[in-house]
């Protein structure tokens, strides 16, 4: 049952947002956010959303699969989108029994889910076409600044990536330990919120028992085979600009100019 | 020069309580002495516990000694300016292989080491397509090791240590969670190594057939070096060896007996080739006439009811999905109140999927099942009582213990059955006692237990709910030999005394064959093969297509058969096979 969940949300496909480093793409996400945050006009935001719109064309991945992030929010889009709508002070529009609708208010509640929507859309853009190693090997040699300041950028990201590895092999176990539970006469699906969390006990137990042995021989392994942190560490695929990746950024570069010159003028 | 060479080596593991004060004390290596030369091929044996492992950390340099040296290629390990480079001369590969596999993709993990040690880009890679290539796994080489299998994990994990290009490869119980054409694999790889790169190999194992092999052989037990030289001299002292429970070879066994009971038979057989060249030699009778092997007759047990039935099952995992599969491919079959089975496939072949089924943890896609009589899918029939009546022990069973002692583990089964707490401690007592845990373990806490006895604890946590049916995935999965024939001995005790019906899954012919009345062989997910162990091994020819191998004995009676002999080629075991070879040669 358990075996259905797909993590990480890699889609894989053949496209340029596929094949670019992923700094480049941590970078855009970045720039992207910044920018939807500060688009206050309706020509800003036209910008921010038509390139977002290109970005999604070049991404190759069905749109369907980028909505699919939206789902999990829906509710508290709606609310906050209520919340702005009839609680924000201002010039009354509509009224009706207790509730108003204000200009501001109105404003608010439009730009802030939108801006909302696009911020899950375009950050899943970027889950969508990088895979999660890929993912941790940019954040590892884009915040390798940070070491200068003793965090341990390496070591987390080496955490990450085990991480991701045995996720799956987790929960395989849990699948298992359930089953046998099961067999055993356990029920994991009936009762109240208190009764259902003390049967979890007999899943829960023996899985941090694994995790803890599997983390162990684990351990063993690494050392076994030399490693000792990050210091001295070749990589087989090192991260490295080409083309495409400087062609990129000057796109970036040129998005950047171009909203900001808008900004000023209107 | 030697390459390893250990001198008077110590090794104690010391237990300390929160003040840091030692509460006890282990010898893990008592004074060993041991020398190997570079390219030789090396095994070490023993059972778990018998310090072979904690040996075997001393030459990667993962632990140190307590006293005496051990040298790897002239570097003392207990010198930390080697530590590196000890790693790096001596790799080593474990038993688990989930639990060493650190990327998740195939040629990243293999470059880890050569990454650790600082290799430059250009030369990882190059290392990295020669390391899979020698273990043949170039094809997987993107893949993600989630999706391989047990012995193609163990061959990526041996190219990881062979990217670091070493001189000696230390394998730990490489095999020993593996089935037999993963174990195949793995060992025809690690030969190739010693014979084509002259890697030294030294290969941990409780199996003995693997080290039959080798170079030079050491027995350990309790710490210490007990036996040691080639593998002839070792396997010449039948008696000694099984006086401490290891195993021997089939053939070599069943030479043993005939040797005892007078035949003329060199001092140590090894092969199935040696015996059945030296059995030729003493003029056997020849069958009189072209015999065929008669039918033994159906046995009388039309009157005992039929306790499951399964009816035209098929099971699809992620159905009308990419990754469809189908599991169980319309499978018909009737199991009778009583019966000992045995139900032998490869990984893959649905026997888990298959037995999974049977107390309703799984539903079929199609088909039907009935329990006694019953048809379990039916919306009044009670899913949650047919687990208790048809138990079903994982395999690994230890890992789902949870509780605080075991005796609580016990009772948890009965608990969800809804008995009153008397019935609950009656029958977890019961239970216990069934599986022979010594009395003073009740209370300890399950994760105190050895191996085998969390396995009994488990074992018990299921018979404690009385089923009528009970059903065990691999029981004996990464167990020594000794801890092997206990469970399968005890399984078989509690046959006897239950009288209930017992189904074994199991991928091993040799340990079956010896316990239960009926086998079925599971192939792409059919039954391919059902009847009694003479019956199924008497198409061992096939079996073998299927990545199946008959006992040993069923080879060499066949083979003597072939060439004319007056021997029963249905023997499964080396007591029946004995008989008819002395038989024939009087």
């Amino acid at each position: 049952m358990l075996r259905e969940i797909t993590l990480g949300q890699y889609y894989p496909a053949e496209s340029v947002l596929h094949s670019l480093d992923p700094r480049v793409k941590l970078f855009s996400t970045l720039v992207f956010i910044i920018t939807l945050f500060s688009a206050d006009n309706a020509v800003l935001f036209a910008i921010v959303l038509l390139s977002m719109i290109g970005i999604i064309r070049l991404s190759h991945v069905p749109f369907s699969f980028m909505v699919k992030g939206l789902k999990a929010i829906v509710v508290l889009l709606i609310i906050a989108g209520l919340f702005n709508l009839f609680l924000t002070p201002g010039k009354t529009l509509v009224s009706f029994w207790i509730l108003s609708i204000s200009d501001v208010g109105l404003k608010n509640a439009v730009l802030m889910t939108s801006r909302m929507i696009l911020l899950i859309v375009g950050t899943s853009i970027m889950t969508l076409t990088t895979t999660p190693n890929q993912l941790t090997d940019g954040l590892e040699k884009s915040l390798g600044f940070m070491k200068k300041f003793n965090v341990p950028v390496h070591e987390i990201s080496m955490m990450m990536s085990i991480a991701l590895r045995f996720i799956p092999i987790l929960i395989e176990e849990t699948d298992k330990i359930m089953k046998a539970q099961m067999a055993r006469g356990a029920d994991f699906e009936s009762g109240g919120l208190i009764t259902k969390a003390k049967n979890m006990v007999p899943l829960l137990v023996p899985l941090f028992v694994s995790a803890f042995r599997r983390a162990n021989d684990l351990s063993l392994a690494m050392e076994a085979r030399c490693y000792n942190g990050g210091e001295g560490r070749t990589k087989m695929h090192p991260l490295k600009y080409n083309s495409l990746d400087q062609r990129a950024y000057i796109c970036v570069a040129l998005y950047i100019i171009l909203f900001f010159a808008v900004k000023v003028i209107l | 020069m030697a390459i390893i060479r250990s001198k008077e080596l110590v090794h104690e593991y010391i237990r300390r309580d929160e003040e840091g004060n030692v509460e006890s004390i282990q010898l893990a290596l008592d004074h060993v002495n041991l020398n190997v030369e570079p390219g030789q091929f090396i095994s070490i044996l023993g059972h778990n516990g018998s310090g072979k492992s904690t040996f075997a950390k001393h030459i990667n340099a993962l632990l140190t000694p307590s006293e005496g040296t051990i040298w790897v290629d002239e570097m003392n390990t207990s010198d930390d300016e080697y530590t590196f480079a000890v790693r790096q001369t001596a790799g080593m590969v474990f038993q688990n292989p989930d639990n060493q596999i650190i990327a998740s993709v195939v040629e990243e993990d293999v470059a880890f080491g050569p990454e650790n040690i600082g290799v430059p880009t250009e030369q990882i890679v190059e290392r990295v397509d020669k390391s899979l290539k020698m273990v043949g796994m170039t094809k997987y080489k993107a893949h993600s090791p989630n999706k391989l299998s047990g012995g193609q994990k163990q061959r990526v994990a041996i190219a990881g240590v062979m990217a670091m290009e070493p001189k000696c490869i230390i394998l730990d119980e490489p095999t020993a969670m593996l089935d037999p054409d993963g174990r195949a694999d793995v060992l025809r790889a690690v030969h190739t190594l010693n014979r084509e790169k002259g890697i030294t190999v030294i290969l941990i194992t409780h199996y003995m057939e693997e080290v039959v092999d080798s170079d030079y052989v050491y027995v350990m037990e309790k710490g210490k070096v007990f036996m040691e030289g080639k593998p002839r001299e070792i396997f010449k002292d039948v008696e000694l060896l099984k006086e401490h429970s290891l195993d021997v070879p089939q053939v070599t066994l069943l030479a043993h007996e005939l040797r005892k009971a007078g035949l003329d038979l060199p001092e140590c057989v090894l092969t199935r080739k040696e015996l059945v060249d030296a059995l030729t030699q003493l003029g056997m009778k020849k069958a009189a006439a072209a015999q065929t092997t008669e039918k033994p007759a159906a046995e009388a047990d039309v009157d005992k009811k039929n306790v499951l039935i399964l009816d035209h099952v098929s099971y699809k995992y992620s159905p009308n999905t990419a990754y469809e599969v189908k599991a169980l491919d319309d499978v018909n079959l009737s199991i009778k109140e009583g019966e000992f089975i045995g139900i032998i496939g490869h990984t893959g072949s649905g026997k888990s999927t298959l037995v999974q089924h049977l107390n309703g943890l799984e539903k079929a896609t199609e088909g039907t099942i009935y329990y006694n009589g019953q048809d379990i899918y039916d919306k009044d029939f009670d899913i949650r009582d047919l687990r208790t009546q048809v138990g079903m022990v994982f395999q690994y069973p230890e890992h789902q213990l949870f509780e605080t002692t075991v005796f609580k583990d016990v009772q948890y089964g009965p608990k969800n059955q809804g008995l009153d707490e008397k019935e609950q401690i009656k029958r977890a007592y019961e239970a216990l006692g069934l599986v022979k845990l010594p009395e003073e373990l009740y209370l300890a806490s399950p994760f105190e237990l050895s191996g085998g006895q969390k396995r009994r604890a488990a074992i018990a946590g299921v018979i404690a709910m009385k089923p009528a049916v009970l059903i065990l995935d691999e029981p004996t999965a990464g167990l020594d030999p000794k801890g092997r024939d206990d469970i399968l001995g005890l399984i078989s005790d509690m046959h006897e005394k239950r009288k209930d019906t017992v189904i074994l899954v199991s991928h091993s012919m040799e340990d079956v064959a010896n316990y239960v009345d009926r086998i079925i062989v599971m192939d792409a997910g059919r039954p391919a093969f059902d009847g009694t162990p003479k019956e199924v091994f008497a198409h061992y020819k096939e079996l073998e297509k299927m990545g199946l191998a008959a006992p040993q004995v069923t080879y060499v009676m066949n083979d003597l058969k072939e060439m004319g002999y007056d021997v029963d080629a249905s023997a499964t075991t080396v007591s029946e096979a004995t008989e008819s070879i002395l038989k024939a040669c009087k």
